[in-house]
């Protein structure tokens, strides 16, 4: 496994996905958030118009409450690309024979993937949470007296870390379908669905809109999410790591 | 031979079948230790389908396919770690530099890590790879990606060799290479297993020569033989009469 690791760690530090992922993620998410902030000011136009609906409160609370909707979406949508190349480029790029006949297994290159992905993907949410806080305070986004910003923070981490933690199902649909594209194909319609989920008032229970609401929770309009439902996060993504590992040792090229 | 030292590669009665199609019928074949076994065939032969099976690629539709006795399904570490293997795309990875590429190679393929520098120095200079060493290789001409995949495969030193047309992409210089790479390895001890479309280079350095068409192992040629297309051709020309005939 340890092995593996190396290898997977190389490969995702030197990959133009990754660090394009990651700087747009960090850099844009922060500068949006205070657009939208800007744009709500505003009041005029219909980016005006969208932008007030999407903020509730003022100040560090409005703003932290955009970023929550904001990693929402991009936590998903960013590390479900850099996860479907991960495992869809084997196939893509037709290195994955070079992956048999070795004394590492296809299962342990297979687990090295979740967690070198997992940790650039704890890394990538701590980084946009910092460059957040650093815009913010820069921006005079509002005072900080009375505001619970650790307590805000640490929901948000959570969040971002379920979120990336439920991309990482991204990789069984890149194995079975054998490259990027049915991959990029899910990421869609899972944020879509994720949409509609939410809408309808089941957002809770699916497991793909489950960390978006609960990075919002407490916004006006918003429903509560118990426990349960935010466990059914990492037991969905624990289940298709199993899912995708035993893929990996059984398929054939 | 007994199970203490089991032959390295075999085939006993091996099929794949694809639907309708059979691409391997009933191939028994080995390769013995110092051995360079070539298999001929025409595009479509089942070449490649012979060596995936060995390689625990895919699994065989009947018969065995057998490393050191092992199936090839099922072979554990120890055995993967005696073998080098290049099937169709060599191990490179377009964002690794060369270096950073053998050095994946031989961490997978179980080198000690006291071990990996020396390695990598080795085919570095073995293969000519060493004033690329620190380019990214997708910046690689295809011959030297292949000299690259060749070196991933060879880099722990492996007693068992299985080369799927390796001298695809090289010049002439590089097919006179890899005749004295599997010459040099055979010499060594290794038992390889090569395929090639090319007759006469296999003629030059193959030890055994196995003729496969339409899946089956039609028979063998001498590589001291004179003429070897002519004899490879006649033959493909003889089980075509035989099916037209059944």
């Amino acid at each position: 496994m340890k092995r593996a690791l190396t290898v997977e760690l190389l490969k995702i530090r030197r990959s133009p996905v990754v660090w394009t992922t990651t700087l747009l993620i960090v850099v844009l998410v922060p500068l949006l958030c205070l657009g939208f902030i800007a744009a709500a000011d505003g009041g005029a136009g219909a980016l005006g118009a969208k932008a007030e609906a999407m903020v509730t409160g003022e100040g560090w609370e409005a703003y932290l409450g955009l970023l929550g909707q904001m990693i929402a979406v991009t936590l998903f949508i960013g590390p479900g690309v850099v996860t479907a190349w991960a495992f869809g480029r084997e196939h893509s790029e037709h290195t994955f024979a070079s992956l048999f006949a070795l004394p590492v297994s296809r299962r342990s290159i297979a687990a090295a993937k979740f967690v070198v992905l997992l940790l650039w993907g704890i890394a990538l949410t701590a980084a946009v949470l910092v460059a957040a806080v650093i815009v913010g305070l820069i921006a005079d986004v509002g005072p900080l007296e009375g505001f619970d910003l650790v307590g805000n923070l640490a929901r948000l981490a959570v969040a971002g870390v379920l979120t990336i933690t439920i991309a990482l199902t991204i990789g069984l649909v890149a194995s079975i379908g054998r490259g990027y594209l049915p991959a990029i194909g899910a990421i869609i319609m899972l944020t879509m669905f994720a949409q509609i989920a939410v809408l309808v008032g089941t957002g809770g229970w699916f497991p793909f809109a489950a960390p978006g609401l609960y990075a919002v929770a407490g916004a006006e309009g918003v429903a509560e999410i118990n426990t349960v439902q935010l466990l059914l996060v990492p037991v969905t993504a624990a289940a298709a790591a199993w899912a995708t590992m035993r893929w990996w040792q059984h398929a054939e090229v | 031979m007994t199970d203490t030292f089991p032959v390295p590669l075999q085939t006993r009665s091996l099929v794949k079948v694809y639907g309708d199609d059979v691409a391997v019928d009933g191939v028994d074949l080995q390769v013995m230790p110092g051995e360079i076994h070539a298999i001929v065939g025409l595009n479509g032969a089942g070449k490649t389908t012979l060596m995936r099976m060995l390689l625990g690629m895919v699994k065989p539709t009947a018969g065995e396919a057998l490393v050191r006795g092992q199936s090839a399904q099922t072979a554990g570490p120890r055995v993967w770690m005696e073998v080098g293997c290049l099937i169709e795309t060599p191990f490179a990875y377009p964002e690794l530099t060369v270096r950073e590429n053998l050095r994946a190679a031989a961490l997978l393929h179980g080198l000690a890590p006291g071990r990996i520098n020396s390695a990598i120095a080795r085919v570095l200079s073995g293969f000519e790879l060493s004033g690329w060493e620190h380019k990214r290789s997708r910046t690689l001409s295809l011959g030297n990606r292949q000299r690259l995949g060749l070196a991933s495969a060879v880099i722990h030193e492996p007693s068992i060799l299985v080369l799927d047309e390796p001298a695809n992409a090289l010049d002439p210089a590089g097919v006179v290479f890899i005749r004295d790479l599997l010459r040099s390895a055979s010499d060594g001890g290794a038992a390889i297993l090569v395929s090639s479309h090319h007759l006469d280079q296999l003629a030059r350095v193959a030890d055994r020569i196995t003729m496969m068409h339409r899946g089956m192992a039609v028979g063998s040629l001498d590589p001291d033989g004179i003429d070897l297309e002519q004899q490879f051709f006649d033959r493909v020309y003889r089980v075509e009469l035989e099916r037209g005939a059944a």
